[in-house]
């Protein structure tokens, strides 16, 4: 059996969970969903929509708000309850912060951030990129189960998860959690940058490069952001000159994203900046150089001044 | 904030072959002499030991040995003897085959190896001996009392690129010594302040240095056997070029593949790596390359001037070792040997003088006494005139190396008169006596045989936190896009190998401006030596950033 840890935040469930779904669901083994904190009971009912065997629903009081030793003390208990082959998650930064502590509680190993996996003669063995992306290594888990492995953003499809012809089961488990064992109180959230923005859960990116000249003429590029309903990214020379802030800067030294649609304007395609969006399903680039690598990772390609094609871009969507 | 200090008796500043070699030494010491251990400790500017190093490498293994006699034992990365040396000239479109090589150039008994993996291995073994090395750590400023060196000044950590603190600011921390070795490597930032404060380079040649660029490769295994050495000279360097390329064959198909540029060059235009890249276009290269992948990339400048152009390395309170100083051989090619040589004498001199209570420089110019009687003056008097040789072109050079053989370098005028590199450059009016200039030979670009910057930097592995002050401090901008441009064209968007140099528009079309992209720097230092002006100064930047060369 395999065991996917769903994540969910003020009864919203991340939409990666769906990603690693679809993942658990390649593996020839039966899956089973679990979400954990204070009340999850809608969560759990939306994830029953999967073709899983069941759904389990770890409320406790002490597992609202997050803290790293509420889950990985409640997930102790349900990994050691229901003895799963593997226990999967979505490499998110919650999983960033308990899953490690939680292979390490369990004294077994775990694989982060993987791109794939697959059988090789009954075992399974974990696919994860190394040194940025330059190679991919396949990893055999040791040691006895279950192995845990959280899966990279945008490795798989959300919408590749198969629906259960039914809702499956929806079932509830108890944990034992001592609140005094808890060492940490979480503060308010806070986001340190005013307008932060997490461009990894974006399905859509329009992203600048230095083809758009100046910083006079962003507001372009926004304008085909917001008919696109998409978020506003740039590759390194725009967010290193200041037009835009580094948290949307993509590529080795910023994010890496795969949303369904990638927009790249006026972006030749340095291989520091391909490396942190050729996961994206569909990449449309315009560019004035029919040259510039771009295009040889792009869908779609629009050789041409992009001071001409984003506004016609733009008129056609916005007459819809 | 309150600034940490550390007391220690002997500070090396540079965890490669010379630093190490003298930390090693001095643990060695240590234990065979007895008493109060004295305290040592080595600062690297790199994230891990070993990865800012970068060389060919063929190694001449005699100081290794005279080291740690034992390294075979001890799993040294000494794995392939040289089983052949090649060297042709080359046309544009052939290899000629030097009839017999000579012999500066015989490698037998050396070994093919890669200095960022020996540097690593080495950093283990001096671990081992008891020594701390702290990584991630550049030493920013010399400290002194009076003129004596008393230590160096680490980077403060967590500023933006604004120079204001952030979050996660930390101020750098002091490392006092009583002897501070500097082995900061070709055109150090330390050594190049102490030389300059103290005229240590007075009434000596100039420094002239080369950059040397490198890729590896994976081909089939069947290409080149291991151990095969192969050096050119000739295309695509033109008479008046100093340089040439190489071509070392490491185990199961993998090739270092490089070339070495004088950075003396007079054509403003000339550009090493586009050299570079024609070099690897010629038959007998592109040939071993074919359907092979170009897996790592790096860059990094080599002091050429030998024997004439080292400076004073002693001061009070402070020694020079390794490419810091100079001590390299340009006709044999290697100065990893001699690197570690100089760091033993450093290590012998600093030694006694902390022991006898006495670090003046009047007491450690015993390290300038090691190196005269020593093996070190023994290889490099005799071919001290041969690099500035070359000055006359690629023809005068080799007439006078050979005749060197015969000779013990012996010249009319010795030292053989030389200039610094970037004195050499001329504008683009003189060297193309006005008019419009030729287009420079340019190569295509196909990214599977050539590369273009940008995607070469990818491969070195460098990383930098983009949010820091920017590490390449140039004096005058305007100079950039008023004089230079004018005058050499923007020579530093050619002569640096990591695109951190780009002239762009100016905002709002007033014109062009220097855009600098110091998170690409692999810190070669050729924009320090080479840039026509002087007005470039590289400083480390934030303690780990930098190249990650792994097998280089």
């Amino acid at each position: 059996m395999t065991l996917v840890i769903a994540e969910q935040r003020g009864g919203v469930l991340n939409p990666a969970t769906w990603e690693t779904l679809a993942a658990a669901q390649q593996m020839n083994a039966p899956v089973t969903a679990a979400v954990v904190g204070a009340r999850v009971q809608d969560t759990a009912a939306e994830l029953a929509a999967a073709d899983v065997a069941e759904v389990l629903a770890v409320e406790h009081e002490a597992l609202e708000p997050y803290t790293p030793d509420g889950f990985v003390a409640a997930l102790a208990q349900v990994v050691e309850a229901t003895g799963p082959e593997r226990v999967l998650f979505p490499h998110t930064y919650q999983t960033r912060d308990h899953a490690p502590a939680l292979a390490a509680r369990l004294g077994r190993v775990l694989i982060p951030d993987c791109i794939g996996s697959k059988d090789r003669d009954g075992q399974r063995v974990f696919v994860r990129p190394m040194f940025q992306g330059k190679f991919v290594a396949d990893v055999l888990p040791e040691g006895p189960a279950p192995h845990f492995a959280s899966f990279q953003i945008g490795a798989y499809r959300a919408d590749a998860c198969v629906r259960g012809a039914a809702a499956a089961t929806v079932r509830e488990v108890a944990v034992q959690l001592d609140a005094a064992a808890i060492r940490q109180r979480p503060e308010a959230p806070f986001k340190e940058a005013k307008q932060a923005v997490d461009l990894t859960q974006a399905e859509r990116i329009v992203a600048v490069g230095r083809g758009i000249k100046g910083q006079e003429h962003l507001p372009l590029a926004q304008e085909l952001a917001k008919v696109l309903d998409a978020e506003l990214a740039a590759s390194r020379p725009i967010c290193d000159s200041g037009w835009l802030p580094m948290d949307r800067q993509i590529g080795s030294s910023g994010q890496t994203v795969a949303p369904k649609l990638y927009l790249a304007v006026g972006i030749s395609g340095a291989i520091q900046h391909l490396v942190g969006m050729k996961g994206a399903r569909t990449i449309v680039a315009v560019n004035k150089d029919a040259d510039a690598p771009i295009f040889e990772v792009a869908d779609y390609g629009i050789v041409g001044d992009l001071f001409e094609v984003v506004p016609a871009i733009v008129a056609a969507l916005d007459g819809d | 904030m309150e600034r940490e200090t550390l007391d220690v008796d002997v500070l090396v500043v540079g965890g490669g072959p010379a630093g190490l070699a003298a930390a090693y030494r001095l643990a060695r010491l240590n234990a065979e002499q007895g008493g109060e251990p004295l305290m040592v400790a080595v600062l690297e500017k790199a994230r891990a030991a070993g990865a800012h190093m970068l060389s060919g490498a063929v190694l001449d293994p005699s100081a290794l040995t005279d080291l740690m006699p034992d390294w075979k034992s001890r799993g040294a990365p000494l794995d392939v003897p040289v089983r052949d040396d090649r060297i042709y000239f080359l046309t544009a479109r052939r290899a000629l085959p030097f009839p017999v090589t000579p012999p500066p150039l015989r490698n037998h008994g050396h070994y093919v190896v890669s200095l960022n993996r020996l540097a690593k291995w080495l950093a283990e073994q001096v671990e081992a001996a008891g020594v701390d090395v702290f990584t991630g750590f550049a030493g920013t400023e010399l400290l002194y009392e009076g003129d004596r060196v008393v230590g160096v000044r680490t980077g403060d950590r967590g500023l933006d690129r604004h120079g204001e603190r952030k979050g996660t600011f930390e101020p750098g921390v002091d490392i006092r010594a009583r002897v501070t070795v500097l082995a900061d490597g070709v055109r150090g930032n330390l050594t190049k302040t102490l030389i300059r404060r103290f005229g240590l380079d007075a009434g000596r040649s100039p420094q002239s240095y080369a950059i040397g660029i490198k890729e590896l490769w994976d081909v089939d295994p069947d290409r080149l056997p291991a151990g095969s050495v192969i050096h050119t000279m000739g295309h695509p360097l033109r008479h008046e070029e100093f340089g040439g390329g190489f071509i070392y064959a490491l185990p199961e198909g993998r090739l270092s593949v490089g070339f070495v540029a004088g950075l003396d060059y007079r054509d403003p235009l000339f550009d090493p790596h586009v050299a570079f890249q024609r070099f690897k276009r010629h038959p007998l290269v592109s040939n071993l390359l074919a359907g092979g992948q170009m897996v790592r990339y790096g860059a990094k400048a080599l002091p050429e001037g030998g024997w004439h152009a080292l400076p004073r390395c002693h001061a009070d309170g402070a020694l020079i070792a390794g490419d810091a100083a100079g001590f390299l051989n340009s006709m044999r090619l290697k100065g990893i040997h001699l690197a570690m040589r100089s760091g033993m004498h450093a290590a012998d001199a600093a030694f006694r003088a902390v022991r006898e209570g006495d670090v003046s420089g009047a007491r450690l110019s015993e390290y300038a006494r090691l190196v005269e009687e020593g093996p070190i003056r023994r290889e490099l008097y005799p071919v001290r005139n041969v690099h500035q040789s070359f000055a006359g072109g690629l023809l005068a050079g080799l007439l006078y190396s050979g005749m060197s053989l015969v000779t013990g370098g012996w010249w009319f005028r010795d030292p053989m008169p030389s200039h610094a590199g970037h004195e050499r450059t001329r504008t683009v009016k003189r060297y193309f006596g006005g008019g419009v200039p030729p287009e420079p030979p340019g190569v295509p670009i196909d990214r599977a045989l050539t590369f273009d910057r940008l995607t070469n930097v990818h491969y070195s592995g460098t990383r930098h936190d983009e949010d820091q002050p920017s590490h390449l401090l140039v004096a005058d901008t305007d100079i950039c896009r008023t004089r230079c441009i004018e005058e050499y064209a923007n020579p530093c968007t050619r002569f640096c190998p990591a695109n951190v140099y780009e002239i762009v528009d100016a905002d709002a079309g007033a014109g062009k401006r220097l855009q600098i992209n110091a998170s690409n720097c692999v810190h070669c230092k050729t924009c320090d030596i080479m840039d026509p002006y002087q007005i470039i100064d590289w400083v480390p930047p934030e303690g780990g950033g930098g190249p990650s060369y792994e097998g280089m």
